[in-house]
């Protein structure tokens, strides 16, 4: 065979090897053009005003106090009158769409580090009774339930909802009761949904920390909250910053709270949901306008993404250990620290997971007005399976997502492969940030991105891809692409992870012994990795089946090819009553996630792991 | 026939040199090591010759065939890892199949090839377990079995005693060298333990930062080393700074210290010298060729089957090595003592930077 040097700069290997040259072209390629390239179609779109390069959309936008406002409108909190009672009113300055996306995420990042600090130091610290049941309950938060679970938390914090009928009512702890309602409600109810995941990344870095490092401090003298600030804070630091702005991106793009909130006109101001109502109305669809709205979103995201890698990188210390007893530290609470976890903890927590069990609650009854749900039904868990407009979406779901799976593991095996297996690659690095960066690419921004590229691009100009060729247009096909970029770094995670594990020896004793490279990569890798695979794979299922922006969007162009999250959203927004459906579908959803963990659970006997940015 | 000629082999690993154009002549038949200290390169020359790793430039040949670029799966020199690199998902049986398999061996004969081999190795019996299921030991003749199965041109092992307690190490040993001896193939051997390589090989280079220092068999290597480094490498020995002062024809006079020893044979350039002089050839009584050296008594170890004398001659500390403790009776620390020692045992090499 020929050597070649640039096979040897590019790929890593001097012979040019066509199952690794397919390792690398082949997720690259995908990722160029189903994510790079369209980003920069619409980025195209943004920067263009009559055939010119031009700054015009973005002027436009930082011109207008409807984009930005730096001196705000509105109020955060104000006492008013409800139903013959004063109450107060919590609702959001108004700082223009733009700053009220920022203030919404930097406000989420602060208040789900505090809650999933708090709960993750007690969790990796202390023992006390009931925390197994803590343990598994804090994993009830992580149930995805696109809308419904938001339905609750605003349910919960209605003037006669269940917080003031605890708080006010029952244990007269507010002077008057209290209302969250705008921003602080979308702040609040993403803060609920996401802060488990702070909580997964801070109770790891805190599990990782030596002991030997805090008693060697303790040793010298350091106690109590000095030790904490001085010692075990900074060491846990990098892991608790990349679950803070994983939080902060998911903030950024989130739709269901703005959608759920859009009572009040301020929840709407916000970039996410600026760019979803353009698809909704229509006719402001392909407005270069919203390009650069999502253009400006997705830099921040991007910034966030690119800020913590680089931060968590400059702080790599925290696993030099030498070795030597690593007995975790874990202790009895003293009595201050009993009441804390018994009054502010477990409160925390049972308000925390009411959402998911509101849902359930919501699809069981029949009505839910004032605090409680009234009206026992089985009706709408029964639709599931007997309303052919139900069925219907959940097999659409379920085909979209099993069809961007087979993409997905064949992506993150090559991917990985290859960028492990030939670090010296050229392509190598490129390849492994372009495989992890759909992590900060808000989904609303690929939506967008897809629909200008589709639909001016050619091939894809005209086809069934093109969204604005409506005789045409197959939503299913859009879907698929835009869930395997999204959910690609789940899947991508976890066979790195299992490739990581395997030493190269062992497929290069087969090659050795004159298997091919394909040959070795079938009998040895592959069985080698098979549990990553899956569990990579039934992550990614869960992910794919409860994805939203790009379902709400360009998946609900045209209902005959709905998937769930479009029919959930319809259902949200439409008649009353019908979000107790929507509610059965979030069951529905509960149901296969849970599914899916118990599996992963049993056969990769692995915890379920939640994703984090590094 | 299978000899293996390496020519002016060089690889570069991120900017650093790893192999500085290695030349090595590997004879049919031959159990040859390369012998050198952690970084030298032992292990990227042994993965070249088995075609995981490919060299920048220089040419490696299997008999008259030249083999550098040849894939691995194609090449017949099979490497058994220093990890053993056994398949966890596969029985002892179906890990020593698989070159077989891949070469289409048919079942009948996979069985019988298979036994054969795990006899070779003492492994009878132990078919259907997993490589979990058994000791290091069991676990590198499993790696062997699987190497010599498919009947490859060259075995290569990397340091495969490495992973072993002491007592499995010996036996191990002479077990390869049993096995080497019975199929008749040709055998490169990568170690850094130099007693090891002795004991085992016919031939070793001993090889240092990317290049070969000497090549030759264990009894040159250890009696007549060509280099400060080979001397030094090989056992624990005196080296002795020293200068050249007087030259005539191969005979030279040096000095070191406050001593002048003349008559020990040298003809390199270089007047900047060591005497490397093993401690067991240091006599405690005159002989008829000897050189004298006085000085005090330092410490004096007991080892069991010999006693060590260390001599402080200036500042300089000589090892002697008395195998009866007649010879010694008398010595106390800070007593004179004479050190004698045979022209001929007195190895003058070119001083190195090391």
């Amino acid at each position: 065979m020929k050597v070649s040097k640039w096979s040897e700069r590019l790929f890593g290997t001097p012979l040019p090897d066509p199952v690794v040259i397919t390792s690398f072209l082949f997720p690259l390629l995908y990722l160029v053009a189903f994510l790079v390239i369209p980003v920069i179609v619409m980025l195209g779109t943004a920067f263009e005003y009559n055939g010119h390069l031009s700054l015009y959309w973005f002027r436009s936008i930082f011109g207008s106090s409807y984009y930005f406002n730096p001196h705000p409108s509105d109020y955060l909190v104000k006492t008013i009158e409800y139903g013959g009672k004063e109450v107060y009113h919590f609702y959001g300055w108004d700082f223009g769409v733009v700053l009220n996306s920022i203030l919404v995420s930097i406000s989420v990042m602060i208040l789900t580090t505090l809650l999933g600090t708090f709960f993750a130091f007690i969790m990796a610290r202390y023992d006390f009774p009931g925390k197994n049941i803590m343990r598994v309950l804090l994993f009830i938060p992580l149930l995805v339930t696109p809308f419904v679970n938001v339905v609750v938390v605003k349910k919960m914090f209605l003037p006669d909802g269940i917080i003031n009928w605890i708080f006010y009512e029952h244990l007269h702890l507010f002077p008057k009761p209290i209302w969250i309602d705008g921003l602080v409600g979308v702040i609040i109810a993403q803060t609920i949904t996401y802060y488990p995941i702070v909580y997964l990344n801070a109770y790891a870095s805190f599990i990782n920390i030596d002991p030997s490092l805090e008693e060697q401090a303790e040793n010298l003298g350091s106690r109590g909250f000095h030790l904490f600030r001085t010692v075990t804070l900074p060491l846990a630091l990098p892991g608790i910053a990349s679950g803070a702005i994983l939080v902060g991106i998911f903030s950024l793009e989130d739709l269901a709270a703005p959608i759920v909130f859009q009572g009040s006109a301020i929840a709407k101001k916000l970039m996410s949901y600026q760019i979803y109502s353009s698809f909704v109305s229509g006719f402001a669809v392909g407005n270069p306008q919203m390009a650069a709205l999502a253009l400006i979103m997705l830099t921040i995201a991007l910034i966030m993404f690119l800020a913590v890698r680089w931060y968590v990188g400059l702080r790599q210390y925290a696993m030099l250990s030498k070795g030597g007893r690593w007995k975790p530290r874990v202790a009895k609470p003293k009595w201050w620290q009993a009441l804390i976890i018994a009054f502010v903890a477990v409160p925390l927590l049972l308000i925390t997971i009411f959402p998911q069990i509101g849902v359930v609650l919501l699809a069981f009854s029949k009505t839910w007005y004032g605090t409680w749900p009234s009206g026992f039904t089985l009706e709408n868990m029964k639709a599931i399976v007997t309303q052919p407009d139900i069925e219907h979406v959940i097999l659409n779901s379920v085909l979209y997502s099993t069809a961007a799976i087979v993409i997905i593991i064949l992506l993150s095996l090559t991917a990985s492969y290859a960028s492990s297996r030939f670090k010296k690659a050229k392509l190598a690095p490129i390849l492994d940030s372009l495989a992890t960066i759909p992590i900060a690419v808000p989904g609303i921004v690929i939506a967008m991105s897809y629909f200008f590229f589709f639909s001016t691009v050619p091939p894809f100009k005209g086809s069934i891809l093109d969204p604005t060729n409506l005789l045409y247009f197959f939503p299913g096909a859009a879907l698929i692409l835009a869930y395997s970029i999204r959910r690609l770094p789940f899947a991508a995670r976890s066979i790195s992870a299992g490739l990581q594990q395997v030493h190269v020896s062992l497929e290069e004793a087969a090659m050795n012994l004159g298997a091919g490279r394909w040959k070795a990569l079938t009998s040895i890798l592959l069985p080698l990795i098979s549990l990553n695979l899956l569990g990579g794979a039934m992550l990614s299922f869960v992910y794919c089946m409860s994805e939203t922006s790009v379902g709400i969007t360009l998946g609900s162009i045209n209902s005959t090819w709905y998937p769930i999250t479009a029919k959930m959203r319809e259902l949200i927004i439409g008649a009353v009553g019908s979000a107790n459906l929507a509610a059965a579908l979030g069951v529905f959803l509960m149901l296969v996630q849970i599914t899916a963990i118990v599996i992963a659970n049993i056969i990769t006997k692995q915890r379920y792991s939640f994703i984090g940015l590094t | 026939m299978v000899d293996v000629k390496l020519e002016n082999i060089v690889k570069t690993f991120d900017g650093t040199t790893a192999l500085k154009g290695i030349s090595l002549h590997i004879k049919h038949k031959e159990l040859f090591t390369l012998l050198g200290p952690s970084g030298c390169g032992k292990s990227t020359t042994l993965r070249i010759i088995a075609g995981l790793d490919y060299p920048d430039s220089g040419h490696i040949y299997f008999g008259d065939e030249e083999v550098t670029y040849l894939p691995s799966y194609q090449r017949g020199a099979v490497l058994v890892f220093q990890n053993y690199a056994l398949w966890p998902h596969m029985t002892v049986f179906d890990n020593v199949a698989y070159g077989l398999k891949i070469r289409k061996v048919p079942k009948e004969e996979i069985k019988r090839k298979v036994e054969w081999a795990l006899e070779l190795v003492k492994l009878k019996g132990f078919e259907n377990r997993y490589p979990t299921q058994l000791s290091g030991g069991q676990q590198q003749r499993v790696a062997i079995a699987r190497a010599l199965v498919v009947e490859p041109k060259v075995l290569l092992l990397d340091e495969p005693l490495s992973n072993l307690d002491a007592k499995l190490r010996l036996e191990m040993r002479s077990e390869i060298r049993r096995i080497q001896r019975e199929l008749g193939i040709t055998v490169i051997y990568v170690t850094h333990d130099q007693e090891e390589a002795m004991a085992i090989s016919d031939r070793i280079a001993v090889m240092n930062v990317g290049t070969v220092e000497q090549v030759g068999t264990p009894r040159d290597i250890y009696e007549r080393p060509k280099t400060e480094f080979v001397a030094s490498f090989m056992g624990k020995t005196n080296v002795i700074p020293a200068k050249v002062v007087e030259r005539n024809g191969d005979k030279v006079t040096v000095e070191f210290e406050s001593f002048r020893l003349d008559g020990l044979h040298y003809t390199e350039k270089s007047d900047n010298v060591v005497l490397v002089i093993r401690p067991e050839r240091i006599k405690f009584r005159p002989g008829e060729n000897t050189v004298s050296l006085e000085g005090t008594v330092d410490l004096i170890e007991y080892y069991g089957f010999f006693t060590e004398v260390v001599g402080l001659f200036g500042e300089t500390r000589i090892i002697a090595r008395a195998i009866s403790d007649k010879e010694i009776a008398n010595l106390r620390p800070t007593q004179p003592v004479t050190f004698y020692i045979d022209r001929d045992d007195i190895i003058v090499l070119p001083k190195q930077n090391l």
